[in-house]
């Protein structure tokens, strides 16, 4: 058909259009890869690297150990894996350092760079460590007050995400690591060293049972399944976090994008109502001009698809590599698996095709001399408002501009609000995270210091108070800490929800993290086991304390002795206002007011070039989106622009009176956006409460909220000021030729 | 003079698709006068129009209006000049289609230095009745007149009219002719018509025929007719 070479030329004519929608598509279908390439590429990762170096079903310990022969028989017994692990803590002041006794049949770890230890100088360290530090192959460390020689990196798969201690919230690689020695070296230097026991189950195995066997005969001191484990769960939520969030922003952001992209293939074909008026008067059939003009419309969709799916397969590595902040540094392979790089070019062609399909049709079942005159959809009963208002002819006209070209004035909003929405989603997060920080001190209590021990201690400590902190878990294995506390105590955080101080000496609390997971509410019964024993127990809640960063039931010491079985003056862990001279093989851990504060700070810190990239993605969304929408709204005003200037008009007044009508969804735009910003970080927040074990408060401080106005302000003026010179550059004569009404 | 053309000359395209739209023309007209440019299609009369109207520039030649020299003005002064002293009527009335009637003309009064009465304008092209209308709603004749309306409220000293009757049957023409003289009397403005309707040249003081881009006659009309009694 000759009227195909109207391809080419259209595409010259109208360059800005085609260009912004082409934008708009890619920009929309690279936030879908992005996050669909790092959910899948860490997940197989994920799985593959589980699956070759034996990665844990649970890790356990005892307070009886287990000899090496009764381990071989329980693996028979039970048909499970079976492994003692040895290793030792260190802190050198700077870092502090795990060091454990090479596996040789689960948890084994895979060097990165350099080589295992061969020498009784060498050490091997975890690679998160060393690539935060800048430490390479060759360089000393000290451990245990020794020097070695870094002889590699590795990662292992229990400790994929390298969480220090199960009770912290965030991962920490610049003050803690892994290591490995040689085993002659480990002995000189820990002896024998702590022990864990790891596991793997077999397929038929009776978990309960063999646990079970293992309390009745070596007494379980604590056990840790690797569903329960942050450390390897994390690896798997994450991505299924992002493959999520990918699904949602294919369905929401390309969807809006095409309905904006429909809209405006809608208005261009109106415009060109008189040409297909004539082809058809000329005996065009109507399939031939419908199938012309939906093949117009997929250009964008086509062009902007193919450009997707070529930059994302080059690219496909850097990509996926913004999803591997939080976690060690794992080396998958992310590619774009074909069908979905497919997908993006077919669906967003498909949808755009069918949109300008139905609009053509729709035309063509009007009168051929209407057509002819343009007169389709010039008849809004929408523009008849203010006929008698004494406003200024300005004011009027904007008004009119905008209600009686909704579907234009609907793009336009959405660009702004789609902007301001990405852009305070972006810096809802930070202060989201930042909030985080700030309030966990006054839920925490008013402690300065946090001493878990080593050791089951009795009486009064000396300075401080008194704390009973042991793992439980729910039957869904949600673990839990189970807190006893003197009736008296004043420097952990007793006040409930209702704002009154927990009588902790008569019942049972949870706090508001704990009632999130667990789903337990104030006055609902709790069933909950001994990670140890797995003896259950069942209590009444009695209230909820605000505490969104820590999961625990708390009650007064005696009570919590009641269930453990341990005795009522017993304690294992300290809060302190001050520090305390305690001695140091005693304590297991140390947590300080601003332990919490600097895990976020590093959360934030991992996750900034995701978030600023988000930021960055909402101003290009804005701008083209308001650039191919302004650019069809000049082009259908051009008429009036260049009477206008022939009336005698400044420049300056007819862009106030073409251009400025849109400033009136300005402020909507912006309001709802930011609106919208706070519901999904809400949302986000809610996810977030299985995946982090952290309640994050949705929150947009004023100072971000400012910054949402002045971007998507500053968005909407330059895609304003891109098009000022079309309006000078209009002209005047060559507009009134065609100008007919 | 109050309108002085000389040697003016306008030319399109570049090489062997170079057109000549005017090429030397002169011309005098005094103040208060009709005056109809006849010609055929691609005869230069449109471009003269228009480089008479500040809406395009001369490529040699010079144009005054009332002692001011349109040539070699900047942009803005064009836009000024446009504003304060001409009033333009188009073939296709070239009403803003979001305006009613009384927008339509308002919106020029705003601008104005010193605009005419709004109303009494209205009043004066028999369009009052309309003034809440919007341009689809009314026939071409009526459009017509608040195109007058819309050039005359801002009070110009020139009215420039490309083929206002082209689009208009006979009876509406002659109503729209009756108007171009009832303002002309009224307020004395000099009135440019460019038209290729013979019929036309009666309502002028001043008959011009224009040809190739050249002034080919220039005559005063000593028997000048009302629009009444013209034939068209």
């Amino acid at each position: 058909m000759k009227l195909n070479k109207r391809y080419a030329r259209s595409i010259k004519t109208d360059l800005s259009f085609y260009f912004s929608a082409t934008v708009l598509t890619m920009v929309t279908l690279l936030m879908f890869y992005l996050f669909y390439i790092a959910g899948t590429g860490i997940n197989k990762y994920g799985d593959d690297f589980f699956s070759a170096y034996k990665r844990e079903d649970a890790t356990f310990s005892t307070y009886a150990e287990i000899p090496d022969e009764e381990l071989s028989a329980l693996e028979l017994k039970y048909g499970v894996t079976l492994e003692k692990e040895r290793f030792a803590a260190t802190d050198e002041g700077e870092y502090r350092v795990r060091v454990f006794l090479p596996n040789g049949k689960i948890d084994l770890y895979e060097i990165q760079d350099g080589h295992a230890p061969e020498n009784n100088g060498d050490i091997i360290i975890s690679a998160g460590y060393a690539v935060e530090n800048n430490v390479k192959v060759g360089d000393r460390l000290k451990v245990n007050g020794k020097e070695y020689a870094v002889a590699g990196t590795f990662l292992r798969p229990d400790y994929l995400y390298m969480v220090e201690n199960l009770t912290d919230d965030y991962k920490n690689v610049t003050t803690f690591f892994l290591a490995y020695m040689t085993p002659e070296e480990f002995k000189d230097s820990f002896d024998g060293g702590s022990i864990n026991y790891k596991v793997i189950y077999g397929d038929d195995t009776d978990q309960v049972t063999f646990r079970k066997e293992i309390n009745e005969n070596y007494y379980m001191a604590s056990y840790l399944s690797a569903d329960s484990n942050m450390r390897i769960t994390f690896v798997h939520q994450q991505a299924d976090m992002f493959i999520m969030s990918s699904w949602f922003i294919l369905v929401i952001f390309p969807l809006v994008t095409v309905a904006l992209i429909c809209i405006l293939l809608g208005r261009r074909i109106r415009a060109e109502q008189k040409l297909i008026g004539t082809l058809s008067a000329m005996g065009y059939e109507k399939s031939k001009l419908m199938r012309h003009y939906s093949l117009f419309a997929a250009i964008p969709g086509v062009i902007g698809g193919l450009l997707t799916s070529v930059c994302a397969l080059i690219l496909s590595g850097p990509f996926g590599s913004i999803g591997l902040a939080d976690y060690e540094p794992m080396k998958p392979q992310f590619t774009l698996p074909v069908w979905v790089a497919v997908a993006g070019i077919i669906v967003p062609t498909l949808i755009y095709w069918l949109a300008a399909m139905l609009r053509v049709r729709k035309l063509l079942k009007e009168d051929t001399v209407k057509l002819l005159a343009g007169q389709v959809g010039n008849n809004a009963k929408s523009r008849r408002i203010l006929t008698k208002s004494k406003k200024k002819v300005g004011f009027k006209y904007a008004i009119r501009q905008l209600v009686g070209n909704p579907g234009r004035s609907f793009v336009i909003f959405l660009g702004i609000f789609l902007g301001a929405m990405i852009m305070a989603f972006g810096y809802s997060f930070i202060d989201s995270v930042k909030a985080v920080g700030e309030q966990a001190h006054g839920e925490f209590g008013t402690f300065k210091y946090e001493y878990v021990l080593n050791t089951l201690e009795k009486g009064a400590p000396d300075g401080g108070e008194a704390m009973m902190i042991l793992p439980y878990e729910d039957g869904d294995m949600r673990r839990f800490s189970l807190i006893g506390l003197d009736g008296d105590a004043t420097l952990w955080n007793l006040t409930t929800t209702d704002g009154k101080k927990a009588d902790i000496e008569n019942g049972f609390y949870i706090s508001t993290l704990c009632e999130a997971i667990c789903g337990v509410h104030k006055g609902d019964e709790f069933t909950f086991r001994s990670i140890a024993t797995l003896e259950e127990h069942t209590v009444k809640i009695d209230g909820v304390i605000r505490n969104g960063y820590q999961n625990y039931i708390v009650s007064s010491r005696e009570k919590i002795a009641d269930i453990t079985g341990l005795d009522k003056e017993n304690y294992n862990a300290i809060l302190s206002n001050h520090s305390l001279d305690l001695e140091k093989d005693k304590v297991a851990e140390t947590i300080t007011d601003s332990s919490f504060e600097t895990q976020m700070q590093n959360m934030l810190n991992a996750m900034s070039g995701l978030v600023y990239a988000f930021i960055g993605i909402g101003m290009i969304v804005c701008v083209a989106s308001l650039y191919a929408t302004v650019n069809t709204m000049l082009s259908e005003n051009r008429h009036n622009i260049s009477m206008l200037k022939v009336l005698g008009f400044e420049n300056g007044r007819i862009h106030s009176m073409i251009i400025s009508s849109n400033h009136l969804l300005l402020i909507p735009g912006i309001a709802l956006g930011i609106a919208a910003a706070y519901g999904i970080m809400a949302w986000y927040s809610s996810q977030f409460v299985e995946i982090e074990k952290l309640m994050i408060p949705a929150t947009l401080k004023p100072f971000s909220i400012i910054l949402t106005v002045l971007f998507t302000a500053a968005c909407y003026f330059v895609s304003l000021l891109l098009l000022r010179r079309k309006v000078d550059k209009t002209n005047m004569v060559e507009a009134l030729k065609d100008g007919r009404e | 003079m109050f309108i002085e053309v000389k040697d003016a000359k306008k030319q399109y395209g570049t090489g062997e698709a170079a057109v000549y739209a005017l090429d030397g023309a002169d011309l005098s007209l005094e103040k208060g006068k009709i005056c109809v440019i006849l010609g055929p299609s691609g005869s230069g009369k449109s471009t003269l129009l228009n480089m008479i109207g500040g809406l395009d520039s001369l490529d040699g030649g010079e144009i005054t209006v009332d002692g001011q020299k349109i040539t070699g003005l900047s942009k803005k002064a064009l836009t000024s000049y446009r504003m304060q002293s001409v009033g333009f009527v188009f073939q296709f009335y070239n009403l803003i289609p979001d305006l009613t009637v009384e927008e339509n003309v308002e919106v020029v009064a705003e601008i104005a230095e010193k605009p005419l009465d709004t109303d009494e304008m209205l009043k004066a092209l028999d369009i009052q009745k309309y003034r809440y209308r919007f341009p689809r709603e009314l026939s071409g004749g009526q459009q017509q007149r608040v195109a007058i309306a819309r050039a005359m409220v801002k009070n110009p000293k020139l009215l420039l009219c490309d083929e206002l009757t082209g689009a208009l049957d006979t009876r509406s023409s002659r109503s729209v002719l009756k108007f171009i003289e009832k303002v002309n009397a009224q307020y004395g403005t000099t009135t440019l018509i460019i038209t290729h309707n013979e019929g036309i040249a009666g309502i002028a003081d001043v008959v011009v025929r224009i040809r190739d881009g050249k002034i080919a006659s220039y005559t005063e009309n000593d028997h000048k007719l009302t629009a009444d009694e013209l034939e068209m």
